[in-house]
């Protein structure tokens, strides 16, 4: 009798430990559906999208937007895509550019700008952060426009009058170094970000904590090296995972820039190529499929760097708890 | 008394708005997408709303026009209309490059008009030559709206600096299409400024600073093919060579400046070359003219200044031993989307009269598409085009095929590696044979 009495008591609780459970999850899920559902839409369609254009032969010539109808190519394109002659320049093109402009600019200008600007006048702080986020907030051909005219042979060069007035020679700076002008130019855009992270980091370090190390005898740059430096780290993993993604994919202002030029793709990056290949050429017959086995590679370059980021990186732990206020 | 006249204002508006809608519903309407250099060019779709009551009472309906006009990149333009005709949102008129024929006929986008084009006398007057670039797969698949030629301008000023007489600057362009002056005559003479002084090392001679049409004629000068006989994609490597020869000798030599390709059109192109004071001889188009005189030279008197100080001749022989130019012929097309598609014929008839044709030849340089236009006083008194109209007799022009693309990015990247000096011609060359046969595969033959 007592057994029999305990079995629905059991059954019941576990009946309601069980929907416990669900409420649980459907709260979590509930919670995660938003974004969820943004990735789904925006990334995981459109990448499946884009891996099937891959294999077959879209162009202008047999567009159609009935993926039943499209011509299953198999791996063409990417055979085609690996026996091109400079798709290896571009991609080490790629990897230049990613590795040039994160490491001076997204990550060590944007921390210099940071400490600098957190190191004076709070005012006059705010002043040179606003100034640095103006290439970000400009136009990005009213930005290009500013530069070229800037960089421009004489006489139309802003920079070519100086030399002119000055007797030294003129340059035709963009053709002569486009890779320094393709890196500052994405540079310039580029600090904004990460000044904005570090900044906000810094400022919400304890002021005690950066009291007591003046207090115990620290220079400015010991304070910066052995407290601010470690209490960033998180926003400094973090800007550069995000930036390195960020680069990869962006074009926009080499488009407008060089072109991917001057001579045999000197400054065309693999987004670049893609956007060439898919969407935009002079003579008009682009070549969706073709361009789509670009843009795939990119993915997966961008999801295989993504992952070992959040592994080197250990982003699991920065997502645990706020690093700077636990302390 | 008020409330029963309130409603009754009420209901005579009501019927009001339905007979109107009912008028509405009768109308064609016709959109009409146009790419265009404003002012000078805006002719290209502002014509048909000069002939739109005409093409009504010829046809007996009302008309409700759309023009959409504006100077849009070719890229953006033309891939535009392809994602619109697969959307069903396609203009009834599509004005394009002839060259798109060879991509939109076989994707299906545009109709073709042998049936109909009989229907039309006005039709019958079009250059017979300028058919040629509108067939594909043994159609015709467009009208043309406009011709033009690609000319080298020569600076008077500086031929008179380097002791030319004036005689021998008038006669420059007789010289050239009798293949007297040839190419090597002209670079001869670049580089016979330059040591003298009177321009500057790479001042020579300046091509167009970006991909484009151009760039085919020093292939045919040399003999080259783009299709051979059954309209089948070819490259001739000799040919090849002799191109790439040809600009990177104008680089070592002085002549051509090796970052040309990637100046800046209106920032240091147009305002260099239109200016006649810095370089000696540039390969542009006849359009460039109005666009100059508009733009860059107008406080030094516009087209009298361009006409005391530039003058203009066909690409000088090269290995051909003829003089030539290379006609691109903008296209009227008509969408296969198109419910109206006699009534976008009929429209596209009204304009092609040497009335209106000459309101666009004249205002931006561009060449006639009809006889009866060389007749007309507007044209044959024009000294632009009467200037130029002879041209059309040495002209060439683009293939329509659906691997063109592929082979002008090929055959430019060889010109890219030649100029900067990163392959010698044979390089370039290998270059541009192998990226063909990557992209086209069995539908490219090397000859």
């Amino acid at each position: 009798m007592t057994v029999s009495s305990d079995k629905p008591k059991s059954s019941a609780a576990l009946i309601q430990s069980r929907r416990n459970a669900l409420r649980s999850y459907l709260g979590a899920y509930g919670f995660m559906a938003p974004a969820g559902v943004l990735v789904i839409v925006f990334f995981l369609i459109p990448v499946a999208i884009v891996l099937y254009l891959s294999v077959t032969n879209l162009a202008s010539s047999n567009f159609t937007s009935d993926l039943a109808k499209m011509e299953f190519i198999g791996l063409k394109n990417y055979r085609t895509l690996f026996n091109d002659q400079f798709a290896r320049k571009i991609f080490f093109n790629t990897i230049f550019y990613v590795l040039v402009t994160l490491s001076l600019f997204n990550v060590s200008l944007a921390l210099i700008v940071s400490l600098l600007t957190t190191h004076i006048d709070r005012r006059a702080g705010f002043f040179f952060r606003a100034l640095w986020i103006l290439p970000r907030i400009t136009s990005p051909v009213v930005y290009i426009l500013i530069w070229k005219r800037m960089s421009a042979e004489a006489p139309f060069g802003i920079l070519n009058q100086f030399n002119e007035f000055l007797g030294y020679p003129t340059y035709n700076y963009v053709a002569t170094n486009p890779w320094v002008f393709v890196v500052v130019v994405n540079g310039f855009i580029g600090v904004s970000f990460g000044m904005i992270i570090f900044t906000s980091a810094i400022e919400s370090i304890p002021k005690d904590l950066l009291n007591a190390s003046l207090v115990d005898g620290s220079s400015r740059l010991q304070r910066i090296r052995y407290v601010i430096l470690p209490l960033i780290r998180w926003p400094l993993l973090f800007v550069v995972t995000y930036q390195t993604l960020s680069l990869l994919t962006s074009f926009v202002e080499i488009q407008l820039l060089t072109d991917g030029g001057p001579g045999l793709y000197r400054t065309e990056v693999w987004s670049l190529t893609a956007y060439h290949r898919a969407l935009s050429n002079y003579f008009g017959n682009a070549q969706w499929g073709y361009g789509s086995a670009f843009a795939v590679l990119l993915v997966m370059i961008g999801v295989v760097l993504a992952v070992i980021y959040m592994r080197v990186f250990r982003f699991d732990e920065l997502i645990a708890e706020p690093r700077v206020e636990a302390l | 008394m008020i409330r029963k006249l309130s409603l009754t204002m009420l209901f005579a508006l009501l019927l009001g708005l339905l007979a109107g809608f009912a008028v509405a519903q009768d109308a064609v309407s016709i959109t009409i997408r146009c790419i265009a250099s404003p002012p000078e060019e805006d002719w290209r779709c502002n014509n048909f709303a000069s002939v739109e009551a005409e093409v009504e009472a010829e046809l007996g309906i009302e008309i409700n026009l759309n023009l959409i006009q504006d100077n849009a990149s070719w890229g953006d333009y033309k891939n535009e209309f392809v994602l619109a005709s697969e959307a069903g949102e396609a203009p009834d008129i599509i004005l394009s490059g002839h060259e798109d024929i060879g991509a939109w006929a076989p994707a299906g986008f545009i109709i073709p008009l042998d049936d109909v084009i009989p229907m039309h006398s006005e039709f019958d007057d079009i250059v017979p030559s300028l058919w040629e670039s509108h067939g594909y797969a043994g159609q015709i698949w467009g009208i043309p709206q406009d011709a033009e030629a690609r000319p080298i301008f020569y600076s008077k000023l500086l031929l008179r600096d380097l002791g030319w007489s004036e005689e021998d600057i008038e006669s420059l362009p007789d010289r050239v299409a009798a293949g007297e002056f040839t190419f090597a005559d002209m670079l001869a003479t670049a580089e016979a400024a330059i040591d003298e002084g009177v321009v500057d090392s790479g001042n020579g001679w300046w091509h167009r600073p970006s991909n484009g049409p151009d760039f085919l004629y020093y292939y045919y000068g040399h003999g080259g093919e783009v299709l051979d006989m059954e309209g089948n994609l070819v490259v001739d490597r000799d040919a090849l060579v002799a191109t790439y020869e040809l600009l990177g000798g104008a680089v070592a030599s002085g002549v051509l400046r090796s970052d040309i390709i990637g100046l800046d059109w209106s920032e240091v192109w147009h305002p260099t070359v239109g200016q006649a004071e810095t370089v000696l001889f540039a390969a542009g188009g006849t359009w460039n003219w109005p666009n100059w005189a508009l733009n860059y030279v107008a406080d030094r008197g516009g087209d009298e200044y361009l006409f005391e100080n530039i003058g203009l001749t066909l690409i000088p022989a090269m290995g051909t031993g003829k003089a030539i130019t290379l006609t691109h012929p903008l296209t009227y097309m008509i969408s296969s989307g198109s419910p109206h598609p006699d009534v976008a014929l009929s429209l596209i008839a009204a304009i092609t009269t040497p009335e209106h044709n000459n309101k666009h030849a004249i205002d931006s340089f561009h060449l006639g598409i009809l006889n009866a236009q060389l007749e007309s006083e507007a044209y044959a008194n024009n000294r632009l085009l009467s200037s130029a109209h002879y041209m059309l007799d040495h002209t060439t022009s683009l293939p329509n095929h659906p691997g063109w693309n592929a082979w002008s990015g090929a055959y430019f990247l060889g010109i890219q590696a030649v100029e900067t000096g990163e392959a010698d011609a044979a390089g370039a060359a290998d270059i541009a044979i192998a990226q063909m046969q990557n992209e086209l595969g069995d539908g490219i033959t090397v000859r």
